[in-house]
């Protein structure tokens, strides 16, 4: 989950520009009583109860300890700590006074109540290519089905003047496309439903998009991978590193499970994304979702097992007698072996790596968090965990095992700085992510 | 608060959340067959299942296992009797015993996801098991009897 | 001390039959010696440990053993449980003699009262030494149930057999639980006992038969229960924090402030150690082992480090040389003719070479573990897997200031000994620990780097060889100058016998190179490394000396074969001949040296000893007497190995064992202790090994000390010489042959002689290059 981003505030540094002010004024839509839950029907509800899963609105807006919705969950960046706000329908502290008008207009625009600007850390430049009606169900669902809860909004603390919200205004002016998503006509439904839920709600280019030195993603680069929360979002083309390339099927396992067999599993802030968001909504968006995807890396269907780099993996795996001439490979033999060794066949929940993308990334990131702090059981293959060897493991120990796989198990280039990377992730600790 | 189930009870465990569950699986919950031997994931005699997987509990945080399915070697069978332990009573294998939960444990997960395992695979997957008595050989000969066993059961059932 | 010392081995024996029968003759009394023993995890087969009690009437012919009026027999065994099913061995050698059914059979495991006499487990001495005392026990038992039927049914006692549980005399037969609760209170005088009749040999159902050893299926369960598994009422956690030597540091400050915020932390305690065991240890106290880790992650010590604080192995090594050459130093082994000045000097040729071992871990599984407190009756208990309880205990009353009888340790099963459990100090600081807390049960249970730094090691060694041989290259004298650290001289200096120049030695530190080939004069000098004593604390580790005089002895053998162009074999073999003091004794030594030479002949031929080979393979011979020349184990091992000339790589791709070891009592248990002891001779030899490091062992833990594992494991393949000899130890003679085997190997394989253990690739490369 997003939450270290740039502020669209470092934007207002260069826009001294005149008539700015009334360019960003916006007039406050007026309080309503808090609709009763009843008047909104249940299968809108429903609806809306997927949509907020798979917009993962629960993921930002609660948080460590706690209740749903209620905000204060952190949000770091690079100029300071973002708070998200509470989005229970409690009438004090949160949206109960916000009619549907209020609520889209925040959707669409990024605009409160108040009329205030939102920092960008809410995706609202997707949300605004959602529906009139997927927004209304949204505003059905939190007004109805989420407990108001009275939790004041947590003062962000950013330096001035990026605590100027106003000045976002001139973030959105350079970056921001308000339109709604249109079909492609060339394209199938679930082509198109699934651009819809992967431009608009799920907003998955938030975090595997890169984003200019404003924090707002570059459009030309859509998907090609970023840092995001100290973790490396991969790539959704096909410059994606995976030795067995994604498609369709692999997708939908994926957001059907957290793991496939072939690439990887989600961990770090990808965890949420699978388990406590994508997983809610129908198989046919998920299908759709994945269609999308799947024609964004382009891959063909080839049957992963004749696949020449998964034969090549299972040899790479192959023990061997002379384990012990270094340290990495030693290592390897004795801690990570036991789970991670294939025979003749890739088995679920055995990652094999040398196909695992975390092997393959230019950057060792991935890998590195993975090995110091595990896997947990809410995260990748749900109910099944990796260990982690923070405390068991030094950096130069860690290190020496990520230079082994990738150098016996990956024809690219070696990682520089591995240590000294091990050394800075350690230091994020261990609930990084 | 955590809460996991083990050995098909659900608890609920009150413990720091980096505790490693091999202290609370032998401190909190009393089952002390799971031993401690390394505690940096590197001898295995603290393997457990954790939803079916061998996993070293050792260097697996307590909060990593919320909500997840762990067995014990005090759950692998209620009569002690799965196939594995069978072949190691069989074959006699346990010398201190102190590393055999550990082996047992693994050498169950091993059949499971490889049935028919060689010589290489067992060597690849038992080998973070250290067996201090040097029981290996028998380990090995245990390992290819119960995937037998279970292999015979299989057709049978 | 002086107390501790342990008899000769005759005498040791005799004792217990004496002790064991004098109790029986003054009172049957209880079957467990002490209030509360069930605590203790006693009976290995019993889910919880706790012995059953006894049903009904008991009849206690001796200590050893009672039977309960259902007929059911436990077997009390004074030796601690580490793998080698120790107490179904004995059980089973007093179970045949009695003619009981084994199922009948259970153990007890007991603690150390007084009247269990010396207990110790090690030097592979339990089968041997217990063999004639529970066969006695047995017979006893039978005869006095014979007796008990054949007045019964009013018959000569001579008109009775046994079997299965049974005495019989025609048609007639009665149970022994019918006869012990009908009551009997037969004792024997001591010349009774010397006339009872034993089995003969071909008798006997249960020796030498398989049968499953009583602490296996407990072990595939995970319930059998290890010293880190005791669990008394209302105990506290203790995390010890080290000081930076292992002898003569001192806390010079302890700051627990940043502890305090650790929940469930208690305190802090400096210990005040009179005994002298653990000097400079400090103890965190928390609610939960956890609490205690916690806490002591943040309690902050600091010490005045004692003088060895920068000592490291080279030094000690160093040492080692600069006391061999110093001829005055170590006492001289009687050999019959250490003479050998004069007959080198007389010498046509002669060779000589040096051999190095470096510092060995025991690194046994459980990490070290006791937990201690004062019982109601305000006996201090001390509950701890341990292998020698006569030495300890009075380091524990002295640390205590309390007398013999107010202490009583109860033994758990142990996981994995290996010798590091002979040394019992890692009681010392918990006993401590109570004491400060009142008496209030404490537990420590040691993380493995703590346990590593506070082990006993493997000392290294330093070996100085010599052989003369006459014109006609006919061997005249041999030397053999061995030094390390002496775990005797630092545990149990009574125990130590005398050289010939009136010089104290341990004898377990230069067994092996007293050896049985007849080389004409034969000097033996063991010499103290006393920096090595001073700087850790040596122990004993799985055969102890032989580990490394037989690396120095017997690669030097091949050494000096290839130097007379002779073939390995046949020198050896020319070399035993079974003469003189090597032609061996009754009852532990009959043959002598000609049991050797067939094990070891056995070994070539099996291994095809002379038949062509693939290119950079060799296969190697060595053979040891096992221990030590009063109980000699003869075994033979036969490597072959393969060597990869761009890596230095050596693969292990077959050992072949030979032992004669006389009546093998458990032939699985046999087995398994062989396959265990080869293992762990192949793991000193290529896998293991340590240095010290500013005082202490660089390696602490599994990410840089690599002992052998699964796929180190080669293909091995034993035989035990069939025999009606005494039998004898088996729990470590095969670690002494490994390691020579595999030098002369690579040595046969690509011409590199190595001379220093464990042997890397870089060694293999170096030779390779040289
Ligand atoms: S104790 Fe967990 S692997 Fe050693
Ligand atoms: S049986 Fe003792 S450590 Fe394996």
């Amino acid at each position: 989950m997003i939450k270290r981003i740039l502020t669209g505030g470092a934007a207002l540094a260069v826009l001294g520009i005149g008539g700015f002010a009334i360019y960003a004024w916006h007039p406050a839509i007026d309080e309503i009583a808090p609709p009763s839950a009843d008047s909104f029907p249940e299968a809108q509800i429903e609806k809306g109860r997927q949509l907020a899963s798979a917009g993962y609105c629960a993921s930002c807006h609660t948080s460590a300890d706690g209740a749903a919705y209620a905000g204060n969950y952190p949000m770091e960046t690079d100029f300071g700590t973002i708070y998200s706000t509470n989005i229970t329908p409690d009438p004090e502290t949160g949206i109960g006074t916000w009619s549907l008008a209020a609520f889209e207009r925040a959707m669409r625009e990024g605009i409160d109540r108040d009329g205030a600007h939102l920092f960008p850390a809410f995706p609202f430049d997707h949300f605004a290519k959602m529906t009139d009606e997927d927004i209304a169900a949204l505003y059905a669902y939190l007004m109805s089905s989420v407990e108001p809860v009275k939790a004041t909004h947590t003062e962000n603390d950013l330096p001035f003047p990026l605590n100027q919200r106003f000045l976002q205004a001139g973030w959105k002016m350079l970056y921001f496309d308000k339109g709604q998503y249109e079909p492609e006509t060339d394209q199938s439904e679930a082509w198109n439903r699934g651009a819809y839920l992967v431009e608009g709600v799920t907003h998955c280019g938030a975090c595997h998009t890169p984003r200019n030195a404003f924090g707002a993603e570059i459009a030309t680069q859509q998907f090609a991978g970023a840092a995001i929360d100290n973790w490396i979002a991969p790539a959704l083309t096909s410059d994606n590193p995976s030795a067995v390339a994604w498609n369709k099927d692999a997708f939908f396992q994926y957001m059907k499970t957290g793991t496939t067999t072939y690439q990887g599993s989600a961990a770090g802030p990808m965890a949420p994304v699978v388990h406590a968001g994508l997983k809610d909504l129908p198989d046919e968006d998920l299908l759709a979702i994945a269609t999308y995807l799947g024609d964004q890396v382009g891959a063909d269907d080839m049957a992963p097992m004749s696949n020449p780099a998964v034969e090549k993996s299972l040899a790479a795996g192959a023990p061997q007698a002379d384990y012990r001439k270094e340290e990495g490979e030693r290592l390897y033999a004795t801690a990570c072996a036991a789970c991670h060794y294939n025979s003749v066949q890739i088995a679920e929940g055995r990652p094999d790596l040398g196909i695992n993308s975390a092997v393959r990334l230019d950057d060792p990131t991935n890998l590195v968090h993975v090995i110091l702090d595990g896997v947990h059981a809410d995260q990748g293959m749900e109910g099944v965990v990796m260990p982690g060897y923070r405390s068991a493991l030094d950096d130069q120990q860690i290190a020496s095992i990520a230079a082994y796989l990738r150098d016996s198990r990956t024809d690219k280039a070696p990682w520089v700085d591995l240590e000294q990377t091990v050394t800075e992730i350690r230091a994020q600790g261990a609930l990084a992510h | 608060m955590t809460s996991f189930t083990i050995n098909g009870k659900v608890i609920e465990v009150d413990v720091e959340d980096d505790t490693p569950l091999l202290w609370v699986i032998r401190d909190e919950i009393g089952l002390q067959g799971t031993k401690f031997g390394c505690g940096i994931g590197m001898c295995g005699a603290c393997t457990v299942h954790v939803g079916g997987r061998a996993t070293r509990s050792c260097v697996t945080p307590v909060s990593a296992v919320a909500g997840a399915e762990i067995t014990t070697i005090e759950g692998l069978d209620p009569e002690g009797a799965h196939p594995v332990q069978t072949a190691w009573r069989e074959l006699r294998v346990p010398q201190c015993g102190y590393c055999q939960s550990g082996q047992i444990m693994q050498a169950a997960a091993l059949l499971q996801d490889i049935p028919e395992p060689t010589d290489d695979d067992i060597d690849a997957v038992m080998t973070g098991n250290l067996c201090r008595c040097m029981t290996y050989t028998r380990i090995r000969e245990a390992v290819r009897d119960a995937a037998t066993a279970m292999k015979e059961a299989a057709s049978n059932g | 001390m002086a107390k501790l010392k342990l008899p000769p081995r005759g005498e040791a024996t005799a004792e217990m039959t004496r002790r064991g029968f004098l109790v029986s003759m003054t009172a049957a009394g209880a079957a467990f010696g002490f209030p509360r023993a069930g605590l203790a995890a006693m009976d290995p087969a019993a889910p919880d440990g706790v012995p059953a009690t006894p049903a009904g009437a008991v009849y206690e012919p001796s200590l050893w053993y009672a039977i309960d009026a259902e007929g059911k027999v436990n077997v009390n065994i004074i030796r601690a449980e580490m793998g080698q099913h120790v107490g179904t061995a004995i059980a089973r050698i007093l179970a045949d003699e009695l003619d009981v059914a084994w199922e009948d059979v259970s153990i007890t495991h007991v603690d150390s009262a007084a009247k269990w006499g010396l207990m110790v487990t090690g030097g592979s001495w339990s089968v041997w030494q217990s063999w004639p005392v529970y066969r006695q026990a047995g017979a006893a038992g039978r005869m006095a149930l014979i007796e008990a039927a054949a007045a019964k049914w009013g018959v000569a006692p001579s008109e009775c057999t046994t079997q299965d549980s049974r005495v019989i005399s025609g048609d007639r037969s009665v149970s022994y639980a019918e006869l012990v609760s009908e009551g009997i209170t037969r004792s024997f005088t001591e010349d009774e006992l010397k006339a009872l009749p034993l089995k003969p040999a071909s008798e006997l159902r249960l020796v030498g038969k398989d049968v499953t050893a009583l602490d296996i299926a407990n072990k595939t369960t995970g319930k059998t229960v290890y010293g880190i598994d005791a669990k008394i009422d209302g105990m506290v956690y203790a995390a010890p924090l080290l000081p930076p030597t292992r002898i003569g540091s001192t806390v010079a400050s302890v700051d627990d402030s940043a502890a305090k915020s650790v929940k469930g932390y208690l305190q802090t305690l400096t210990l005040d150690d009179p005994s002298g065991t653990v000097p400079g240890w400090v103890m965190v106290i928390g609610e939960t082992f956890m609490a205690a880790q916690r806490a002591a992650d943040k309690v902050k010590v600091t010490w005045k480090a004692g003088p060895t604080a920068t000592v490291d192995e080279a030094q000690i090594q160093d040492h080692g040389r600069a006391l061999i050459a110093d001829e005055s130093k170590g006492s001289i082994l009687d050999t019959g003719n250490s003479d050998t000045a004069p007959v080198f000097e007389a010498a046509a040729d002669q060779i000589s070479a040096e051999y190095t071992t470096a510092t060995v871990l025991h690194f046994q599984l459980e990490p070290l573990n006791a937990t201690a407190f004062q019982n109601e009756d305000g006996v201090w208990e001390i509950h701890t897997g341990n292998q020698w309880q006569s030495l300890i205990l009075p380091s524990l009353q002295a640390a205590l200031g309390v007398s013999a009888d107010e202490i009583v340790m109860r033994t758990y099963m142990l996981g994995g000994g290996f010798g590091r459990r002979l040394n019992g100090d890692y009681a010392v600081p918990v006993a401590l620990a109570s004491k400060a807390l009142g008496g209030k049960p404490v537990k420590m249970v040691m993380m493995r780097p703590e346990d590593v730094l506070f082990d006993s090691p493997r000392s290294s060694s330093v070996q100085a060889l010599k052989m003369a041989f006459d014109a006609d290259n006919t061997v005249i004298g041999m030397e053999h100058h061995a030094t390390a650290g002496w775990p005797t001289e630092v545990m149990v200096p009574s125990f130590m016998p005398k050289g010939t120049n009136g010089e104290p030695y341990d004898p377990f530190a230069i067994a092996g190179a007293d050896h049985w080939y007849s080389v004409g004069a034969q000097k033996v000098r063991a010499i103290s490394n006393d920096l090595a004593n001073t700087t850790f604390r040596p122990g004993w580790l799985r055969s102890v000396g032989p580990g490394w005089t037989n690396w120095a002895l017997e690669s030097f053998m091949d050494e000096a074969a290839h130097k007379l162009g002779r073939d390995p074999l046949d020198f050896r073999l020319s070399l035993l001949t079974a003469e003189g003091r090597n032609a061996g004794s009754a009852p532990n030594a009959v043959g002598g040296a000609k049991r050797q030479a067939a094990v070891l002949q056995r070994a070539a031929e099996l291994a095809g000893w002379g038949s062509d080979l693939p290119a950079d393979t060799g296969i190697g011979l060595a053979t040891s007497f096992g221990q030590e020349r009063d109980m000699p184990t003869w075994g033979a091992c036969a490597a072959r190995v393969k060597v990869d000339r761009a890596t230095g790589q050596v693969t292990v791709e077959k050992l072949h064992l030979v032992v004669d070891a006389g009546i093998i009592v458990d032939p699985d248990g046999a087995l398994a202790q062989t396959q265990g002891a080869a293992l762990w001779g192949l793991s000193m030899a290529l896998y293991e090994g340590t240095e010290i490091e500013a005082g202490n062992v660089r390696d602490r833990n599994l990410d840089t000390y690599t002992p052998l594992r699964m796929i180190d494991t080669p293909d091995m393949d034993v035989e035990f010489i069939e025999s009606s000899e005494v039998p004898v130890g088996l729990g470590e003679p095969a670690t002494t042959v490994v390691a020579p085997a595999i030098g002369n190997a690579i040595y046969n394989a690509v011409g590199v002689r190595l001379r220093h253990l464990p042997i890397t690739p870089e060694a293999v490369l170096a030779g390779l290059k040289a």
